[in-house]
């Protein structure tokens, strides 16, 4: 019946051309019309019943006071209340043991054991011969760097901690990832609780850490596993459930058990997956234990923490350089690791297997033996210093750069300039908008690119940065964040449209932005204090530059993977340059940009966020302001507005391609 | 539905009032087959696999298709609009003797890799029954079912399935490795597969530097390395070069002519099938429209669709002469060439061609008939029908 009577009109819609049901039917076109309707109503409703302006006080729940009393009540008990003293305390002491264990360790091999085997693992996951020959000789450079600049022992804490968080986290990881690669049900729980916590700035996570275990190493220490560990995860589920399905019915119709076929088929195909999430994990996990030199992580964090804190750029630096060095030197080895394993060829000769190994452990065995002739410490005399003359071409940038450069004006100027022109009227334009229409701003843009359930999520998480009490902060963070994603997304989307159309440059820029992905936010701070001071600006230039290179590599691989033989069909046409571009691949990139939009405001925010230290303000500066004064209850709350946000940010953008129908 | 009682009705399928027909055909062309079979090939020997009233319907409550023989009668449109479900295999029956090639051939869609793979449950039948030797398949609990898996009956994939992370070797040996055996033995056993196969020289290689027909050249090693009783290949030469398939196609053969193994092989390409295959079971939507010797296919086809099929085959190089043959009139009985029965007509026609004369039928020194010039031209032009089917 129902078929008869739509069946003639559908013939009918198709010969009168588009008809008013079929703007409704239209994904984007319907749902606007929609909402130029309920804002008809919506608007002159909320304008008289709840008038203008920010966040009604009735609405407000304050969370600080009792935070307050929990952290009270936790260093109150922490010494004899049974939770603490029979799980929590052994969990505490236990980290601090390990940490402790490895760096003591890591001392009593001397500064050339560690050397060693820095350099011979490296060269021997990389592979051997003139690729593992290249990686090794990074490892070396990375690691003489940190002696010659004085940071031996900081960097040997720091990489005590990462030693012992990436084998938890990867641990946690891998189980997760296993649970979440065989069974449905744990992988649809566990995903979107995954996702949400790649998006949400490291900032968030120290603060709950603080409340239960006090600053200190164990705090450092779990909020950098939990932290490092999604994309473990994530990478691990991924791998097993991307396995050729004909490799896995071949060893079913073998007879295969479900533990055969996970052991022989299932993990060995989901290797280079997993190595790329230990990557991933060992990047994430270098960028929090900086990080969490805020609650005293100690290491070299710790030292560009307080050299920031100072605004004593030359000290800083030399922290600074031996964690880009660390950075690349795990990126390059891990990378290399999971290359050789990639290409799947088997290497011939004496040195593979084991034996390349064994060669390994005698090296590092002959290396530490050697610290009873040379000492285990590292050379006083061979160590230089760099803040001095840094500081001094810092003092003359200030003086020359800074401001009064003819014509261009200078970098303070811009800076200022920026604030006056760009932040504050953007800040004060958020902040003007009455508080329901930025909800229903928030919820329209969250339904246009997803569903009502995106709308809900992002509506209410908007709504509890307000019920928190934070609103003011959060639209000020929110501004910034905003000028921040617009400036990185002009510059990244054009150098992504160079970069695929110029196969060169592409190639040259391609290490340099490859490195600019691995360094940990933290570090992008110095430069931008050095050249922009301590101002919002700052934190928002170091935003863009950090947001880049990310924006930029997934617009060019974007418009690179669009189909060749649209391409062609387009050329053979006639189209010119200009036309191939906006008609062709622009549009077929379209998923690759919208991807490039979310990853640019999750970093953005993320950065923003740490820019509180070097004047950026609002939510981040509560969070740094809470934890050094150690009140729990502003620290936390700006920590959850934070995290409200960063949800918000991420369900506005998300891209729409996996949710569609 | 599993615990389905072994029936031990003929092989007739259940018929439905739409093809009527094509089953009366098949039914009179089985009777031809038995008639036949009885002097050349494998009947009379005991069935390997043994399927009847098979059904896999794909989608939801799928078990109620084949119980309510309203919903079974559906076209494949009509079945998907009414309930949602797809039939892949619709009252499927045939028996697969020991020691033959038996072949399942259609197009893409038609059902016959999932047929294929409901013969060791890779994919769960809806209902039937299936027994291996016998035994009932669908009734195997988990172990009895690997057991079937690891010994007793390996298949050959189409994308070669192969595991990109081991050498040459390591892949023939997975299978004995699944079975328990010790690195040294199962080393050993598949470098001698290996050999059979002809990659000797490749044993440390992987499957990654391998071209596509080497590849399958593993697959088939490691199917063979376990020596089940019976090879089940799907598509297995779909994706190779032509000439590269040819070659696969005589190592088919001549593994088959030298280990005489049982073997079912799933095609969609009907030279391939006609080569290779001592029985061709022909499907389209799920259903086995005819089956029988590639010259009952090609010489009486049971309904317009598998004429269309068939249209383009030489058929001089599939018919025999038993086929082509008359009873002898007069002195022809005497001179002429002799021909053994199985010659096809392509044979005949060279013989005859060169002598002149008309050729002699013989088997066991008794002639059994003649074919001449008009015989002859009678079967390529195809306006002689296979006697079986005629009688």
């Amino acid at each position: 019946m129902t078929a008869a009577v739509s069946a003639p009109a559908a013939e009918k819609k198709n010969i009168t051309g588009p008809s008013f049901r079929d703007v409704l039917r239209h994904p984007v076109k319907g749902k606007l019309l929609a909402l130029a309707a309920l804002a008809v109503v919506l608007v002159p409703a909320g304008v008289t019943l709840w008038g203008s302006g920010s966040w009604p006080g009735a609405l407000h729940v304050d969370i600080s006071g009792p935070l307050d009393d929990a952290n009270r009540w936790v260093i109150d008990n922490r010494d004899s209340h049974p939770l603490f003293l029979y799980f929590l305390l052994h969990l505490s002491n236990t980290a601090t043991d390990a940490v402790g264990g490895v760096y003591d360790l890591l001392r009593s091999m001397g500064w050339l054991g560690v050397l060693a085997v820095g350099v011979l693992v490296a060269w021997r996951a990389a592979g051997l011969g003139r690729g593992g020959a290249k990686v090794a000789a990074t490892a070396f450079g990375a690691f003489a760097l940190c002696g010659l600049l004085g940071m031996w022992d900081a960097t040997l804490l720091t990489i005590a901690l990462m030693i012992v968080a990436v084998a938890l986290a990867a641990l946690l990881g891998v189980l997760i990832g296993l649970a979440a690669g065989l069974s449905d049900r744990i992988n649809r729980a566990l995903r979107p609780v995954l996702d949400t916590m790649q998006v949400l700035p490291a900032f968030a996570y120290l603060l709950p850490f603080v409340l239960v275990f006090g600053t200190g190493t164990p705090a450092a220490l779990f909020c950098t596993v939990i932290y490092a560990a999604p994309p473990m995860a994530r990478l691990t589920a991924l791998g097993l459930r991307g396995a050729d399905p004909s490799v896995l019915e071949a060893s079913a119709s073998l007879g295969a058990s479900p533990w055969q076929r996970l052991r022989t088929a299932r993990l060995p195909l989901a290797r280079q997956q997993m190595l790329l999430g230990l990557n991933q994990t060992i990047m994430m996990a270098l960028s929090m234990v900086v990080i969490a030199a805020l609650v005293g992580a100690g290491g070299l964090g710790e030292e560009v923490y307080s050299a920031l804190s100072t605004v004593d750029v030359g000290k800083a630096l030399t922290a600074g350089i031996p964690i880009v060095l660390i950075a690349i030197w795990l990126d390059r080895t891990t990378a290399a690791a999971g290359d050789r394993i990639g290409r799947g060829v088997p290497g011939g000769g004496l040195l593979h297997g084991r034996s390349g190994w064994a060669l390994v452990a005698a090296g590092v065995a002959v290396a530490v033996s050697a610290r009873f002739l040379i000492g285990g410490a590292w050379p006083e005399a061979w160590t230089f210093d760099i803040s001095t003359p840094v500081n001094k071409a810092q003092s003359w940038i200030t003086e020359h750069l800074s401001s009064g450069v003819p014509v261009l004006g200078g970098t303070e100027v811009w800076s200022e300039q920026f604030t006056v022109w760009v932040l504050n009227p953007l800040r004060d334009g958020l902040l003007w908008l009455p508080w329901w229409s930025v909800l229903l701003i928030v919820a329209a843009l969250a339904w246009l690119v997803g569903t009502w359930a995106t709308a809900l999520t992002a509506t209410l998480a908007m709504s509890a940065i307000g019920v928190l009490g934070v609103w003011t902060k959060s639209l000020n963070t929110l501004s910034q964040v905003l000028a921040a994603l617009v400036v990185t997304l002009v510059l990244g989307v054009l150098a992504g449209v160079v970069c695929a159309r110029a196969g060169r440059l592409e190639r040259w820029l391609r290490p340099v932005l490859d490195a600019m992905q691995t360094m940990p936010q933290f570090v992008y701070l110095i430069p931008v204090v050095a050249l922009f001071g301590v101002t919002r600006a700052s934190a928002i230039i170091a935003a863009v530059v950090y947001a880049l290179p990310a924006v930029v590599r997934i617009t060019a691989q974007g418009l690179r993977e669009v189909d060749p033989a649209a391409m062609e069909a387009a050329r053979s046409l006639g189209a010119s340059t200009r036309q191939q571009l906006f008609q062709v691949q622009l549009p077929l990139a379209r998923p690759a940009l919208q991807l490039a939009v979310n990853q640019g405001v999750v970093l953005v925010l993320a950065v923003v966020v740490v820019g509180a230290l070097v004047g950026g303000g609002a939510l981040g500066y509560d969070v740094v302001k809470g934890l050094s004064r150690g009140e729990m209850g502003l620290g936390m709350t700006a920590g959850l507005a934070i995290v409200c946000l960063g949800l918000v940010l991420d369900r506005v953008t998300q891209p729409t391609a996996r949710k569609r129908p | 539905m599993k615990s389905d009682p072994m029936k031990t009705e003929p092989m007739v399928p259940d018929t439905k009032a739409t093809d009527t027909k094509a089953t009366s055909t098949k039914a009179t062309s089985t009777k031809a087959l038995d008639t036949k079979a009885d002097a050349a090939t494998s009947a009379g020997r005991p069935p390997v696999f043994s399927v009847r009233d098979l059904w896999k319907v794909f989608g939801p409550k799928a078990g109620k298709v084949p119980a309510d023989p309203e919903l079974a009668a559906l076209a494949p449109a009509e079945l998907r609009e009414r309930t949602g479900c797809t039939a892949a295999v619709r009252d499927v029956s045939f028996d697969v003797r020991k020691g033959e090639v038996f072949v399942v051939m259609g197009l893409s869609g038609s059902g016959k890799s999932t047929l294929v793979r409901c013969l060791t449950r890779l994919i769960e039948p809806t209902s039937g029954s299936i027994a291996i030797d016998g035994e009932d398949v669908l009734s195997m609990d988990t172990t009895r079912l690997r057991e079937l898996r690891r010994h007793r009956a390996s298949m050959v994939f189409q994308h070669f399935g192969l595991l990109p992370h081991r050498s040459v070797l390591d892949n023939v040996a997975y299978g004995l490795e699944i079975q328990g055996m010790g690195r040294a033995a199962r080393r050993s056993r598949a470098a001698e597969v290996v050999a059979k196969v002809g990659l000797e020289g490749m044993e440390h290689r992987r499957p990654g530097q391998l071209s596509g027909g080497q590849q399958q050249r593993v697959g088939l090693a490691r199917a063979l390395a376990v020596d089940p009783e019976v090879l089940l290949f799907d598509e297995p030469f779909s994706a190779l070069d032509p000439l590269i398939r040819r070659d696969m196609q005589e190592e088919v053969v001549r593994l088959h002519r030298e280990e005489g193994r049982t073997m079912v092989f799933i095609t969609h390409d009907l030279s391939e099938a006609l080569k290779l295959g001592d029985r061709i079971a022909l499907m389209r939507d799920g259903r086995i429209v005819q089956l029988g010797t590639p010259e009952e296919i090609v010489g009486a086809p049971a309904d317009d669709y598998v004429r269309d099929f068939v249209r383009d085959v030489p058929r001089e190089q599939v018919m025999t002469v038993r086929t082509a043959m008359r009873p002898a009139d007069g002195d022809e009985g005497e001179g002429g060439p002799a021909l053994a029965p199985e010659a096809t007509v392509f044979e005949a026609i060279e013989a005859v061609a060169r002598t002149g004369l008309t050729a002699r039928v013989v088997e066991d020194g008794r002639c059994l008939g003649v074919v001449g010039h008009a015989d002859l031209l009678g079967v390529v032009a195809g306006t002689t029908a296979p006697k079986g089917v005629a009688a």
